[in-house]
């Protein structure tokens, strides 16, 4: 075993109440004097730098002063439950106010590949939004990359199954389905912040793109639904737009009034 | 067993280690008593998780009188939020995120003032330097030589007494992602450990 062995073995191994090392790492370490001085550097000395009497007092006063039970925050499936059926229940509406005119004109493949990537999506969303409103949670994907990753795949997914055709009103019919996504979208948005008050989101930025992405993709999933124009690049601008348009906003809505998403700065 | 060859490092870290793992779960029931309202637990538990986390402040550049803030920062934060605590699940993870909160919110507003003060300032800071009588650095001055987020874990890690799980829960990573990060800290703090015996300043090792 070498030295750098001997690091991997230790980042890898850094679990509470585990540093067993293997009889390897041992008879490396007996031998090693570089190595003894490296677990050394990690041994610190207890209550080197701990807080004064008077400041921990302090903090005991003030967070005793105004002591109150609290219920904990509702399981995470009931969380995730909430912002599905929210999605389904506007998007529905969208579906019922503007019609399906979209489903019929495509293909099954393109109606099970858009619809299920679209689905696929908003779970992994909802779920990461869920999961950034507890501090503390286990990510599986790190919440800022993900909604970009979202975006990226259902573009290739759109990019796969659609065409470039001439339009001849881009334009024109990009600009109503725009207004009507958002309208949606903004729709969603609303019991969306309602629910994303609940818990604690520690970063309003990546919480708020998070949220706004999921929202826009309310506006996406009901145009898809609606819109006849099997078109890649009307598709891509303006119904994925939507989507992207959300994210942005919600990002920015992070950005500049982080108490609206930030809530440990606020509420009780 | 090799119980003979155990250096007194190894022990120490091993004991420490066992303590760490029957306090977590003292942690955790002083967490849910504490949203219960019991001032006991509550007290406790700020005891016992302070110290720790004025040692993550402090570590990662900040003087005493602002690692005393943020933590005081901190409990508030703590105090507002402890409704989003689930209880059965890790607190040191849930309390660590919400100190790593704090601490960037802190170091913005501390970068906002510097940036105002700065034009006053005569002489830059020296560089933190390994004193050649010392055997071995301060953890402190050992780490600030890295980078932020390697910083950040290696702290977590060592200080705090999080698993790995527990600081990719914290940092909203991925215990890949930490695992590297400490791999990678551990192999500069390796060469700075050898710069240092070596009497050399750090200010070498962080041109390397």
């Amino acid at each position: 075993m070498k030295c750098d062995d001997f690091n991997s073995l230790l980042a890898d191994n850094n679990q509470s109440g585990t540093l067993q090392l293997p009889e390897q790492a041992m008879d490396h370490l007996l031998a090693c004097v570089g190595c003894q001085e490296f677990m050394r550097a990690f041994d610190l000395p207890a209550g080197a730098e701990i807080p004064s009497t008077e400041l921990l007092r302090q903090l005991e006063r003030t967070v005793t002063a105004d002591l109150l039970p609290v219920r904990p925050l509702a399981p995470r499936r009931y969380f995730f439950a909430t912002f599905v059926s929210t999605f389904v229940v506007i998007v529905a509406l969208g579906a019922y106010c503007l019609g399906a005119f979209g489903i019929p004109q495509m293909s099954l493949a393109q109606n099970v590949a858009v619809l299920g990537a679209l689905g696929a999506s908003v779970c992994l969303l909802a779920w990461s939004i869920v999961q950034q409103m507890g501090p503390g949670s286990r990510h599986r994907l790190p919440p800022a990359i993900l909604p970009v990753l979202v975006i990226v795949c259902l573009a290739l997914v759109m990019a796969s199954f659609f065409t470039v055709e001439e339009e001849a009103n881009f334009w024109t019919q990009g600009l109503v389905c725009l207004r009507s996504g958002a309208l949606f979208g903004l729709l969603a948005a609303i019991p969306f912040w309602f629910l994303l008050r609940r818990g604690a989101i520690l970063s309003p930025r990546v919480g708020g793109a998070a949220t706004g992405l999921l929202a826009g993709l309310v506006g996406t999933t009901a145009l898809e639904i609606h819109c006849p124009i099997l078109e890649l690049s009307h598709i891509l601008t303006w119904h994925l737009g939507v989507a992207i348009l959300g994210a942005v906003v919600g990002f920015f809505v992070g950005f500049l009034e982080p108490n609206l998403v930030d809530v440990t700065s606020s509420l009780p | 067993m090799l119980d003979e060859n155990v250096t007194p490092a190894i022990a120490a870290a091993n004991t420490k280690q066992m303590r760490m793992e029957q306090s977590h779960v003292e942690l955790d029931r002083w967490m849910e008593r504490y949203q219960q309202a019991d001032p006991e637990a509550t007290s406790a538990l700020i005891g016992a998780v302070s110290p720790a986390l004025l040692r993550f402040f402090k570590s990662q550049a900040a003087n005493r009188e602002q690692a005393d803030d943020l933590l005081q920062e901190t409990w508030m934060r703590i105090h507002r939020i402890r409704h989003t605590y689930r209880p059965g699940e890790p607190v040191l993870p849930w309390i660590y995120a919400i100190a790593r909160r704090v601490r960037i919110d802190g170091y913005r507003r501390i970068r906002r003032i510097t940036v105002h003060e700065s034009l006053m300032d005569a002489l830059p800071e020296p560089s933190p330097r390994i004193e050649p009588r010392d055997p071995l650095p301060e953890f402190e001055t050992l780490i600030a030589a890295l980078p932020e987020g390697q910083r950040e874990v290696v702290t977590m890690l060592k200080v705090g007494g999080l698993s790995l799980e527990e600081v990719a829960r914290a940092t909203s990573s991925t215990v890949g992602a930490v695992k590297q990060k400490a791999h990678r800290a551990y192999e500069r703090l390796r060469k700075l450990l050898q710069l240092g015996s070596e009497s050399a300043p750090l200010e070498e090792a962080n041109e390397m």
